[in-house]
């Protein structure tokens, strides 16, 4: 089985050699003497195929083509977190936040496996797949993003994220909440369950709750907006309220930890939860964003503590736990990088160069990172934050006086300017990931 | 950075402290280490443990390792250890090493206070180490220390706070019934700024210190729960524990802060 992946690995490699061999030489000058009695200059399998996987399969293959590089995802079209809020507003269609892998197969000559990654064998350095495939890497690298617990809060598990939608992966949920507040009748109540830190996206929460009541002064002129807080505090809150009153008036109503606003139980089927001190919010349509961790194959491959989340060393996002794997994205300890799509692009990339590096015997190059996280609370209304992050003392640091915030006091014109640049953002990404964009 | 004469002076004490106590203890190295504990340098627990060496075991702090929000980082401590018949846990002190006032609150138990395990909301300046120490009635020391990083996560920088209004909304959640002897969960959560005293407002002026300083806990009339609190309590003070009244009993809270004002909540549970 693993003869029969290493031979069809070693003839991609010989055909691209043979089409890329000027841009290819000067990378291949320092392979690592291991790899060269391998016949390759190693073997990374790279399990998840969103942001941050499928950018670590790309530049992994653009910093040395002769690397065997492996992708396992099962979804054949993935559909990005990012922007799907505006898929809910009714701003876009979902098929302008779908990606595939074309670029990654045809143009860098990864192998992409439709499959689930079912288990890893850190000792063995093996990963085993669904479709009964076995895996060897010299190199693993995790892009699991989160799972859920489910009932963690009480009366929310999978099969009532049939009827209470999380929509906080994106794809089949997000169409079936969209179809929930399509067919909601006027008047009514869309209620938001938002879980405390930390989790996927920080802003995303809110930038929902905006596009659905601008989805609402569209079409449902009298429904309202309710967001049932486990935190008093949240990303960009001052720039989202003075948003919403902007834009919305009194249709969006917050209610934080302090004013009880934590929801300890869900009834699904009757679309009713009840707060820690036992008020009850009955709703039209139920959004739950349940407690997070990080994604299944990641506590299979024993790079988990006792958080459910992923501790790595900053340098290299190698485990702090296992050898050999490196860990990406929203499943790992990174703050005070958030949980974003960015971040994970920019964690693979610090990734793929690491492991490119040390293949070949050099050392990782010193990382940084960037992150901005746009959110619209309208279509020409668009806020951000940014930062710039280093290794400072072993773990990672914001460099101070980089970034920042929208101004609180800015002209409609800036907000419509940064409406403007989100989709840029979105469109640039998408591009870089997956070779992708509308 | 420390010279490296100073770093080469710290760690030969504490080689000697290690040797030291490994001969006393047939433990050896693992309790010598945790009997050098962070409360040793601490002054309040030299007050708190007189003089007796704390067990490392039986009481446990609950705090994420990393927390992306300082101004309320979830905090459970719980004693499970069994103490001798008719003794029972009477105190949880909890400290925050690197805030400016280590003091974070302390808990007094009486027996139908219940199940020891308690959960709160504190403020934590910077990445340090949380402590708690607790004695039994009888004097039986008990101590434990856990370490927590403190990042403000990019996405989640915040908007003004306004203060909340001091004592309003007191809330409670307690269940109308008990099987006697059977510890409850009781929660309570009430509106409060818990300003420092340390904090500058708009103007540049210090905003003078007011927090809630002690929250009571009374079944028929006799403490059964009280707390102190201090400034490293986080905004709008939440606390969970439990009680095991023995009989029918009207249950009084009252939150009292530092400017005399008090709020007061009654339920009543009944004990079958």
């Amino acid at each position: 089985m693993s003869h029969n992946i290493h031979r069809r690995g070693v003839s991609r490699r010989r055909f691209l050699q043979g089409i890329g061999a000027a841009s290819a030489l000067p990378l291949l000058g320092g392979i690592a003497p291991f790899a060269i009695a391998n016949g390759s200059a190693g073997r990374v399998v790279v399990i998840g195929g969103g942001f941050g996987g499928a950018t670590a399969a790309k530049y992994l293959k653009r910093a040395n083509p002769a690397i065997e590089v492996t992708l396992v995802e099962p979804a054949e079209v993935f559909y990005t977190c990012p922007f799907s809020n505006l898929f809910l507003g009714g701003l876009r269609d979902l098929r302008s936040i779908a990606h595939g892998y074309d670029e990654l197969r045809d143009r860098y000559g990864v192998r992409v496996v439709h499959s689930l990654a079912e288990d890893v064998d850190p000792d063995g350095h093996r990963v085993r797949l669904a479709n009964g495939e076995t895996l060897v890497y010299d190199r693993l690298v995790l892009s699991p993003g989160i799972d859920f617990r489910w009932n963690a809060l009480e009366g929310y598990d999978e099969a009532a994220a049939e009827l209470a939608p999380h929509a906080w992966k994106a794809g089949a949920q997000t169409e079936r909440l969209k179809g929930q507040l399509e067919a909601m009748e006027d008047g009514g109540t869309f209620v938001m369950v938002a879980p405390e830190n930390p989790f996927r996206c920080p802003p995303g929460p809110y930038e929902r709750a905006s596009m659905v009541a601008h989805y609402f002064s569209q079409h449902k002129p009298n429904s309202k907006v309710l967001i049932l807080d486990a935190k008093d505090n949240f990303s960009k809150q001052g720039l989202f309220t003075a948003g919403w009153e902007r834009l919305y008036g009194d249709r969006i109503e917050w209610v934080g930890l302090s004013g009880d606003g934590r929801v300890t139980r869900v009834d699904a089927e009757n679309l009713e939860v009840e707060t820690e001190f036992g008020t009850r919010h009955r709703a039209d349509v139920l959004n739950v964003i349940p407690p997070q961790k990080a994604g299944f194959i990641a506590e299979r491959a024993g790079v988990t503590d006792d958080s459910g989340w992923v501790p790595v060393k900053a340098e290299t996002f190698e485990s702090r736990q296992v050898r050999d794997i490196h860990v990406i994205g929203d499943a790992t300890v990174a703050a005070p990088m958030p949980k974003s799509g960015f971040c994970a692009n920019n964690q693979a990339k610090v990734v793929a160069a690491a492991i490119a590096a040390e293949l070949s015997g050099r050392s990782a190059p010193e990382p940084y990172w960037t992150n901005t996280c746009y959110s619209l609370i309208g279509p020409e209304y668009g806020i951000s934050v940014a930062g710039v992050y280093r290794v400072q003392e072993g773990v990672i640091a914001e460099v101070e006086g980089s970034g920042g915030l929208s101004p609180a006091d800015a002209p409609d014109h800036v907000r419509a300017l940064e409406a403007e640049y989100a989709v840029g953002w979105y469109n640039a990404i998408c591009q870089d990931t997956w070779g992708t964009s509308v | 950075m420390p010279h490296p004469l100073l770093l080469r002076a710290l760690s030969r004490r504490r080689l000697l402290i290690g040797a030291g106590l490994m001969a006393l203890s047939p433990l050896g190295l693992s309790s010598a280490a945790l009997a050098d504990g962070p409360w040793q340098r601490l002054d309040a627990a030299g007050d708190l443990l007189r003089g007796t060496t704390p067990a490392t075991e039986g009481l446990a702090l609950e705090l994420p390792h990393v927390s992306e929000d300082g101004s309320a980082v979830p905090l459970s401590v719980r004693f499970d250890a069994s103490l001798a018949e008719g003794d029972h846990l009477a105190e949880i002190h909890l400290f925050a090493t690197g805030n400016p006032y280590p003091e974070i609150a302390s808990f007094h138990l009486s027996p139908e206070a219940g199940l020891p395990e308690i959960s709160t909301r504190v403020r934590l300046n910077e990445s340090q180490q949380v402590i708690a120490i607790a004695r039994s009635h009888r004097g039986e020391t008990f101590a434990t220390a856990r370490d927590v990083r403190i990042t403000v996560s990019g996405c989640l920088m915040r908007g003004d706070d306004q203060g909340p209004e001091p004592l309003a909304n007191p809330r409670v959640s307690l269940p109308e019934r008990a099987a006697a002897g059977e510890p409850v969960e009781v929660r309570t959560l009430i509106s409060h700024p818990m300003e420092t005293g340390l904090r500058e407002g708009a103007g540049g002026e210090t905003l003078p210190r007011h927090i809630i300083e002690r929250f009571t806990v009374t079944l028929n009339g006799e403490a059964a729960f009280t707390a102190d609190l201090h400034q490293s309590v986080s905004a709008n003070p939440y606390l969970r524990f439990h009680l095991s009244p023995t009989e029918d009993a009207e249950v009084v809270f009252e939150w009292q802060d530092d400017s005399g004002e008090s709020a007061r909540h009654e339920a009543s549970i009944s004990v079958s």
